[in-house]
């Protein structure tokens, strides 16, 4: 399985595989699915993720980068492994790549009821601000059914109680003119993540999902703690998530990779 | 935290509760974290209408004793000039981040460390210097803002914070000082606090009368001379034995330069890592002793050659001295380091010291 090859940490290799006993992961029912959140909740980890989870399961994923507030950390930076593993990038070209000016390309607006894509992903900016984004698309985004992801992170500034959870909701609701439908409980400390910190991300994110009535789609774990849904007992699907945007300092690979 | 985060809330955790800014890429996460938090805690956070109002904002808040911060990225911190140099003069205490991002001009937002010369000599006109300090990590970030104030009170110093686009985006866990708010500035015996009941004071660097404006140069002259022997910091890693070759680096660079420098010695060569944390003042001393027993040097930076001047000066002519440099946004890899490494090592004469 992919995921669990990409975790390729030497002195990870021996953890056991993904247990099956898992609940099957999260379907979406609806092709369009759009990723929102405050500023580091790992919208774009969760979004580069989801994609090749699903194109693995062969699907038809096209992802757009609609993070035009932060020019770092942006799903662009996974366009070579998203395309390798089949999944389209909807990207600025040319050195729009690299600024934080407001470019919509067309191809947005036009992937949203495109019949040779199955799931249409939106990685939005951060917090109500790169909601906004979403409102300048509101005339075609209003008609059509979607999952609005909201990813939280309980590790995050603003983003560690319920009320702050709630708060975060309401202005990325305003400024993107969009409902948030459905929760990611995207917990962790990178590296430093364990169970404890992925259990304290669910009790948080079931309470938000429960103060709002909504459901709560999918808890991700790193993929080195796979087994912990196991531990907890999880109710909720899983998505095993490995890290796709590399920091600069990875280790050096003698004789290269 | 992200690192701007992470810098904001260990501001407010030395006891900074005042700030004035003006929002650049990338380090606008710290003015927009301060301007939710400082409200919340009694504190004061004011956009200004420029960098070259906040750099006098400062000026104003310092002087009443006041712990204070500003911060900015390259073209700001340009803009502030005028003001740092006003604070150097009046030795006010307060602590200015640059997150520097790839100039010269409006250049790019991507990260850069082309500021170095800027930080370390030239920050403005007059004769003055001021501690700069270059983190390679979030958390060290958060360590050396909580440094960076207690230096600037205790010299009475602007002090630099000198990070770069990678350093104020990336996100790592931190852990935070306990204390909710540190201690407010000891200033008792200058700020200008109100003078019923005792002497006025005065908070200028107008000095009209040359001799005393000499007196003063040669006095800040020898304050930093003060910490350049108290406060220098480094990290030498892996340099205990003699090296055939020693890398140089500071900040974001350096951390990469680690990971070249790990898979260079399991590869069985004898290369070392130097890293200044002060990089203003340069621990002179510290590195001429390692380089004294190193062979060769090569020197890693994010701009084309600024702290090679300073790694020439330690080296004083003894060992030859390679520069490996990206810029622009441009980020180097560790494998990219790990193959100039290699390239250092092969200029080497054979068998040994030349």
């Amino acid at each position: 399985m992919e995921i669990a090859r990409a975790s390729n940490g030497t002195k990870r290799m021996n953890l056991p595989l993904p247990s099956t006993a898992q609940p099957p992961f999260w379907r979406p029912v609806h092709s369009l699915i759009i990723v929102v959140g405050n500023y580091g909740s790992g919208k774009t980890e969760v979004a580069v993720n989801l994609a090749l989870q699903l194109a693995g399961q062969g699907l038809r994923v096209r992802l757009a980068d609609l993070d035009v507030v932060n020019l770092y950390f942006r799903s662009r930076e996974a366009q070579a492994c998203l395309e390798a593993h089949q999944v389209e990038v909807v990207v600025p070209q040319g050195p729009m790549r690299y600024a934080d000016a407001p470019v919509i390309l067309p191809q947005v607006r036009g992937m949203i009821a495109d019949p040779q894509v199955d799931c249409a992903i939106f990685d939005v900016g951060g917090n109500d601000v790169g909601a906004t984004v979403l409102s300048s698309l509101h005339d075609v985004l209003a008609g059509t059914p979607a999952h609005v992801l909201q990813v939280i992170n309980a590790r995050r500034p603003f983003t560690s109680t319920v009320d702050e959870c709630l708060q975060m909701m309401d202005s990325i609701e305003k400024s993107g003119r969009v409902r948030v439908t459905e929760l990611v409980s995207n917990t962790h400390l990178l590296d430093d993540t364990d169970v404890s910190h992925v259990a304290e991300g669910v009790r948080l994110t079931a309470a938000v999902a429960q103060a709002r009535a909504l459901p709560l789609a999918f808890v991700t774990v790193p993929a080195a703690l796979s087994t912990c849904a196991d531990v907890l007992a999880l109710p909720h699907p899983v998505m095993p998530l490995t890290r796709r945007l590399p920091t600069p300092w990875a280790p050096a690979t003698p004789g290269g990779q | 935290m992200k690192g701007n985060e992470a810098i904001a809330e260990a501001a407010i955790r030395a006891g900074c509760l005042h700030f004035f800014g003006y929002p650049i890429t990338p380090q606008s996460e710290i003015p927009e974290y301060l301007s939710r938090r400082l409200p919340e805690l009694g504190g004061c956070y004011v956009q200004s209408e420029s960098e070259v109002a906040t750099s006098h904002m400062i000026y104003g808040a310092a002087g009443v004793g006041t712990k204070v911060m500003t911060s900015s990225s390259s073209p700001g911190i340009s803009l502030m000039a005028e003001g740092i140099s006003y604070l150097a003069g009046a030795e006010l205490p307060v602590v200015i981040v640059n997150i520097m991002r790839a100039g010269p001009g409006l250049g790019g937002i991507l990260p850069a460390q082309s500021d170095y010369a800027q930080t370390t000599r030239g920050m403005a006109h007059g004769d003055f210097r001021l501690i700069a300090l270059a983190p390679a990590s979030v958390q060290e970030a958060v360590d050396l803002t909580i440094l960076a104030f207690d230096l600037a009170e205790k010299y009475r110093t602007p002090v630099i914070l000198a990070g770069d686009g990678v350093i104020g985006q990336m996100m790592e866990p931190v852990v935070l000082p306990e204390a909710t708010v540190g201690p407010p500035l000891k200033a008792d015996d200058w700020a200008l606090t109100g003078c019923v009941g005792r002497k006025p004071r005065k908070v200028s660097s107008m000095f009209l009368d040359p001799d005393e404006l000499n007196a003063h140069n040669f006095k800040l002259k020898a304050r930093f001379a003060e910490i350049a022997r108290n406060e220098t910091r480094f990290e030498a890693y892996a340099c205990d034995e003699p090296l055939d070759l020693l890398v140089t680096s500071f900040g974001i660079s350096a951390r990469i330069c680690r990971s070249a420098v790990d898979a260079a010695r399991s590869e069985g060569l004898k290369v070392g890592l130097f890293r200044p944390i002060t990089i203003s003042p340069f621990p002179m001393d510290a590195l001429r002793e390692i380089i004294g027993r190193s062979q060769r040097v090569l020197d890693v930076e994010m701009n084309t050659g600024q702290m090679l001047h300073d790694v020439e000066m330690a080296a004083q002519g003894r060992c030859p001295i390679d520069f490996f440099g990206r810029c622009g946004g441009l980020i180097p890899s560790a494998e990219g380091i790990l193959e100039q490494i290699r390239a250092s090592l092969a200029q080497l004469p054979k068998g040994g010291v030349p």
